[in-house]
């Protein structure tokens, strides 16, 4: 590999990371003007035009608060754990492709981080081991709201990914690779013409039960029990303050993109769009936009549901998981299982 | 030395490192960190013998699942730090002391049946998923199935024995 190749690699992995980590204070402010909207009141709206200013002003606020870490916590954990979820969170984008093909410098670069043979495996792989950064933090942190927090958050973490990878499964099965990029290829043309090969088509279900687990596997309302305020005081996280709590904060916004853009990519086609076949930077500047678009959708939906559905119960929430949404996900595969043996998808 | 195989080695170093810690810890809950991290490095070491259908499995499957249930479990019961043992039985002793000679005989087995070299990486192509998947449903259906069976079996099992509990 040639100086220039490498440059290609790094920009290919550190443009999107930055992009992610621009948009994350955008979503907090996104957040909380939605919270606004739909509660019927303004929201923040004094620093800068539109409030737009309040979260640079949170984030150095973050930076010069006291850090306290317990006395009596696991040190060494106790600071590693938000690392380990900020960086499972992160790194999870490496396998997503973001546009198609973009001709520069001589060379047709794929606009992905790393195109794995095994991209979906990646991705759950490492969304599992992001339940390590809240149990440590509940354990660490030597408080028994922390440690309920931690507990919750692991059976629920568990329950919610079978249900969530068997949804998948059904993607895996009709696209017949574990490659995202394959994945998007695969939803490219039309079905008698006008509807879109989209596999939420077929796998509706699929695509519900997978998008609900998102919300599980994100800690959002109405799963969000491992920090539900009014019974544990703020879960996992009690301790934490200054900038190690924004990491957390930062690590669920994060997760919120990747899963909505994990979404856009296994159901609605990625960055593809019927009828468009990108050619040229032009096409490949305009994948993107179409990514980006369906992606931010999706994660409007997540702050719309939050200021919308109350929280549930621990017993729902695990009835949910085990008993409904795991029997619709085998139903799905089983449905799409047909389909391809009969040779119709 | 190329790079892989230096990646491979720390890899290597790390998970045989932390196997080591987890058996000497006093605390279990780092015990059971300690498996993760050595879990972790096993992976990476199967990505670099061009696995990594096998590493992903590695990873969501043990450091993913079946740790984090360990963690849950002595989370829940609160196992503090244990206390330093007693003095171990006689046949304490000499079961270690047996135990380290066949250790010891299984490793020069090994070392001399390489010769001390490291053994060739697979084939790319035969490591993937599609031939694997392949192998799995053609030459190796049956166990395929009858290990699928043994877990179920173990399923129904754990399930009888949680409701008797709860009837008593």
């Amino acid at each position: 590999m040639t100086a220039i190749d490498w440059l290609i690699l790094a920009l290919r992995i550190f443009i999107p990371l930055g992009v992610i980590l621009t948009v994350v204070p955008m979503l907090g402010w996104a957040e909380r003007r939605g919270a606004g909207l739909i509660q019927d009141r303004p929201g923040p709206n004094r620093v800068g035009p539109y409030g737009l200013l309040q979260l640079p002003v949170d984030a150095v606020k973050f930076f010069f608060k006291e850090d306290v870490i317990p006395t009596n916590a696991d040190k060494v954990l106790y600071v590693l754990a938000p690392a380990i979820a900020v960086f499972s969170a992160l790194t999870t984008f490496a396998v997503i492709p973001y546009g198609a093909n973009l001709p520069a410098a001589g060379r047709d670069i794929p606009l992905i981080g790393a195109d794995l043979s095994i991209g979906v495996l990646y991705v759950f792989a490492l969304t599992s081991l992001s339940v390590y950064g809240i149990v440590l933090a509940g354990w660490a942190s030597n408080n028994k709201f922390s440690l309920m927090g931690g507990l919750r958050s692991s059976a629920q973490i568990i329950s919610y990914e079978l249900a969530m990878t068997t949804a998948a499964a059904g993607v895996i099965l009709s696209s017949a690779s574990l490659r995202l990029p394959e994945i998007v290829a695969s939803q490219e043309r039309l079905w008698f013409g006008f509807l879109p090969r989209w596999n939420v088509v077929p796998q509706f279900l699929g695509f519900l039960v997978f998008f609900i687990s998102a919300f599980a596997e994100t800690n959002r309302i109405p799963f969000d029990l491992p920090e539900a305020d009014a019974e544990l005081v703020g879960g996992y996280h009690t301790e934490y303050s200054a900038m190690k709590f924004a990491m957390f904060m930062m690590a669920e916004y994060v997760n919120i993109m990747i899963a909505c853009a994990l979404t856009v990519t296994l159901y609605f086609g990625g960055w593809s769009l019927p009828g468009f076949h990108p050619s040229g930077v032009v096409g490949a500047i305009l994948s993107i936009l179409i990514f980006s678009v369906k992606t931010l959708f999706f994660v409007l939906v997540f702050i719309w549901v939050r200021w919308t559905l109350p929280r549930f119960r621990y017993d729902q929430l695990m009835r949910i998981g085990w008993k409904a949404l795991l029997p619709l996900a085998l139903l799905n595969l089983l449905w799409v299982a047909g389909l391809v043996a009969m040779g119709w998808l | 030395m190329t790079m892989s195989r230096l990646v491979f080695d720390a890899a290597a170093a790390m998970a045989i490192l932390f196997a080591a810690l987890m058996v000497v810890h006093p605390h279990p809950v780092k015990s059971v960190l300690a498996v993760v991290v050595s879990f972790f490095g096993l992976a990476v070491c199967y990505v670099m013998l061009s696995a990594p259908f096998i590493a992903a499995i590695q990873v969501i499957v043990y450091a993913g699942a079946i740790l984090v249930l360990f963690l849950f479990v002595l989370m829940l019961l609160n196992v503090g730090q244990e206390a330093p043992e007693r003095d171990p039985r006689p046949i304490q002793r000499w079961l270690s002391a047996a135990a380290l000679v066949v250790f010891a005989a299984l490793l020069l087995a090994l070392l001399r049946a390489h010769g001390g070299s490291a053994p060739a990486a697979l084939d790319p192509v035969s490591a993937d998923v599609a031939p694997l998947a392949r192998l799995l449903f053609s030459r190796y259906l049956l166990p395929f199935e009858a290990l699928s069976i043994l877990l179920l079996a173990a399923l129904v099992g754990a399930f009888v024995l949680a409701q008797r509990e709860k009837s008593s």
